[in-house]
């Protein structure tokens, strides 16, 4: 058996793994964990295609993901349009915004394109704010009724429990690591690779060098709107700051950074560090493993201020580690491990 | 015409703050190259500053820019020398995570030690106005704050003209390996660059803290704003950010009286889109090479 095969069987083998997890799991705690991890990579890896294989550095990918978001939730909550058609008015909503953006981002280069698309994202945020006839502004939407998924007279889920939810997620988890497999082997990802390593020799090469940053720009769009989509149907909530932030923007570029840029598996990776770790933090889990094994005492005055304040620690941690990544591990967590097989390759051989 | 000159007048006073947070990001671009994402929570260590020396010693937000511009100015040298040095010759995009990274363990350092909630400095001129007659009145706070920009700006320009140190990081700026075959330390310089830029944007928190919310996320605001400070006088040109930070200051509250509150950052950040797109060199800056 070949190397090739070895790794389609894995490939399988965790697939049929994921597919049957919800008849074993009741925990909707568990389902939720992996609901969040399958969002986390989809997030990822749809920053990952224009970020990583088209090395253009959005820092405003909360725009997409926001105006999916809102533009599903507003249907759902003032139309009352189903949430699997209103996804599709996001996506064709930020298409266009997409568009508008990459004619006037892709003018600029480097830390010029960065500003632009924080500033692109803000305006969308504060739009948000102030269109308050459109978005409810500052308070946000809420939706708590998914009408049933019926084909015909089959009630096919009423969405009810995690598991429609636990199944879209993967889906779409799947669905990003499939078009970024795609792309980094199909001609456009040799252009999306030129670009990012010399945009003066492709473009003298003869690659249409607009055409194809919007064409990445799209495609990684699309994928970040169906991610917010997802993501405000299955909160039942959104609000400009959770999904138009800036924090949000600098969160989905970091899973992909620390796990690692223009590599298919990075932002996965990335996502199996940050999203137990995020959690764990936030429910307080790493206080009390520390009160556990008796580090701290629980109601010393170190264990009081963790157990109060560590919930709110995982920006910091997020912050930490970027620097920690950026500093000693620039290709992320992927460079990393590649590394170390190179090296034992080496010393095997 | 009243309203006019009132939001005028208004406009220009916390543009002269605005200046002060751009010249430092200004500065820090034209010697290294990188742009600084942390500069608007740099901004806000130095308002947690201001805000404790005031609660803990009495100290007048004003008089403390004494304590917390030479503080300032080692938190950035610090900052420096131990991070950013590290990646100057890194892709743009490292330098910007970085900065962002440091940015967030800032802002959320301080959110363990002090909370999120807003805090507010009052101080007994916190509301006092000046009638200038016409129905104009100017608010005592930012006129003095206005007035300590100036005298900084001043001596800003003189040490950058004038003094050796200030010319060097001036060669530095203009082309940093011919500064170092003419002898001169170009990692000091950096140093410098960066400890001037963090002790201003310091001091402009400290000029802030009397008149606005006092809160750990109040940078990112501000580091936006720097941006398109920035952008709009041209990266690296000290005049071109006082310029813009005044050309800010004013477009901001003329749009909060004739559009809305609300708006008036949209309006800002469509402003910079436009400059990007039309003059990305900017006001005062030469051509991009």
């Amino acid at each position: 058996m070949n190397k090739r095969m070895l790794k389609a069987a894995i490939g399988l083998i965790v697939l049929a793994g994921l597919l049957v997890v919800p008849r074993f799991v009741e925990s909707p705690y568990a389902l939720h964990m992996m609901i969040l991890l399958f969002l986390s990579v989809s997030q990822g890896q749809s920053w990952n295609i224009l970020g990583g294989y088209a090395g253009q550095y959005s820092v405003g990918h909360a725009a997409y993901f926001g105006v999916g978001a809102y533009t599903t939730m507003m249907l759902m909550y003032s139309k009352q349009v189903a949430p699997w058609v209103g996804v599709w008015a996001g996506v064709a909503a930020v298409i266009a915004v997409a568009l508008v953006i990459g004619s006037i981002c892709f003018r600029l280069r480097g830390p010029y394109f960065v500003l632009a698309s924080i500033a692109v994202a803000e305006i969308m945020r504060l739009s948000a704010i102030n269109l308050t006839t459109l978005t409810n502004g500052a308070e946000g939407i809420l939706v708590t009724e998914i009408p049933a998924f019926k084909i015909g007279e089959r009630v096919v889920t009423d969405f009810l429990t995690k598991v429609p939810f636990y199944y879209i997620g993967l889906f779409l988890a799947l669905l990003t690591l499939a078009i970024a497999y795609w792309v980094q082997h199909s001609k456009l990802g040799y252009y999306f690779q030129a670009i990012r390593e010399d945009q003066d020799a492709a473009h003298s090469l003869g690659i249409h060098i607009s055409v194809y940053k919007n064409i990445g720009l799209v495609i990684s769009a699309v994928l970040t709107s169906l991610a917010g989509s997802f993501y405000g149907i299955y909160v039942g909530f959104v609000d400009p700051p959770t999904v138009l932030g800036l924090d949000v923007s600098v969160q989905i570029m970091l899973i992909c950074i620390i796990g690692g840029m223009g590599t298919i598996w990075g932002p996965v990776l990335g996502s199996l560090l940050l999203v137990p770790l995020s959690e764990a933090l936030r429910s307080n889990m790493i206080t009390e493993g520390l009160v556990k094994i008796g580090l701290v005492s629980a109601d010393s005055k170190v264990g009081l201020f963790l157990k109060e304040n560590l919930a709110h620690a995982h920006v910091l941690i997020y912050g930490i580690l970027v620097v920690l990544v950026i500093l000693f591990m620039p290709d992320g967590l992927m460079g990393f491990v590649k590394k170390l097989a190179s090296r034992r390759k080496r010393e095997a051989a | 015409m009243a309203v006019f000159l009132q939001s005028l007048i208004s406009g220009v006073l916390i543009g002269g703050v605005y200046a002060l947070i751009g010249i430092g990001l200004t500065l820090i671009f034209g010697v290294m190259r990188v742009i600084n994402f942390a500069h608007g929570d740099i901004m806000m260590v130095g308002m947690y500053l201001t805000y404790l020396l005031f609660t803990l010693m009495g100290v007048d937000p004003f008089v403390s820019v004494l304590i917390s511009f030479p503080l300032m100015f080692f938190f950035g040298g610090f900052l420096q020398k131990v991070f950013i040095n590290r990646v100057l010759n890194a892709v743009a995009q490292n330098q910007i995570l970085l900065t962002i990274g440091l940015g967030l363990v800032m802002s959320n350092t301080v959110m363990l030690i002090f909370t999120s909630d807003y805090k507010i400095l009052t101080t007994s001129y916190s509301s006092s106005t000046i009638q200038v007659g016409g129905g104009v009145s100017i608010s005592t706070p930012l006129l003095v704050s206005f007035l300590i920009t100036a005298v900084i700006t001043a001596a800003l320009g003189w040490f950058l003209l004038k003094t050796d140190t200030g010319q060097a990081i001036r060669a530095t700026a203009q082309d940093r390996d011919a500064a170092q075959l003419m002898g001169i330390n170009v990692s000091r310089m950096s140093v410098i660059a960066f400890g001037l830029g963090a002790a201003l944007a310091g001091t402009a928190g400290a000029l802030i803290s009397p008149t606005y919310y006092i809160f750990p996320q109040v940078g990112g605001t501000f580091t936006l704003k720097a941006f398109v400070i920035t952008v709009l006088g041209g990266m690296g040109s000290v005049v071109g950010a006082t310029l813009g930070g005044i050309l800010i200051g004013i477009t901001e509250s003329m749009s909060a009286v004739y559009i809305s509150s609300g708006w008036k950052d949209v309006v800002v950040f469509v402003l910079f889109l436009l400059v990007l797109l039309f003059k990305p060199s900017g006001l005062m800056g030469k051509s991009r090479t």
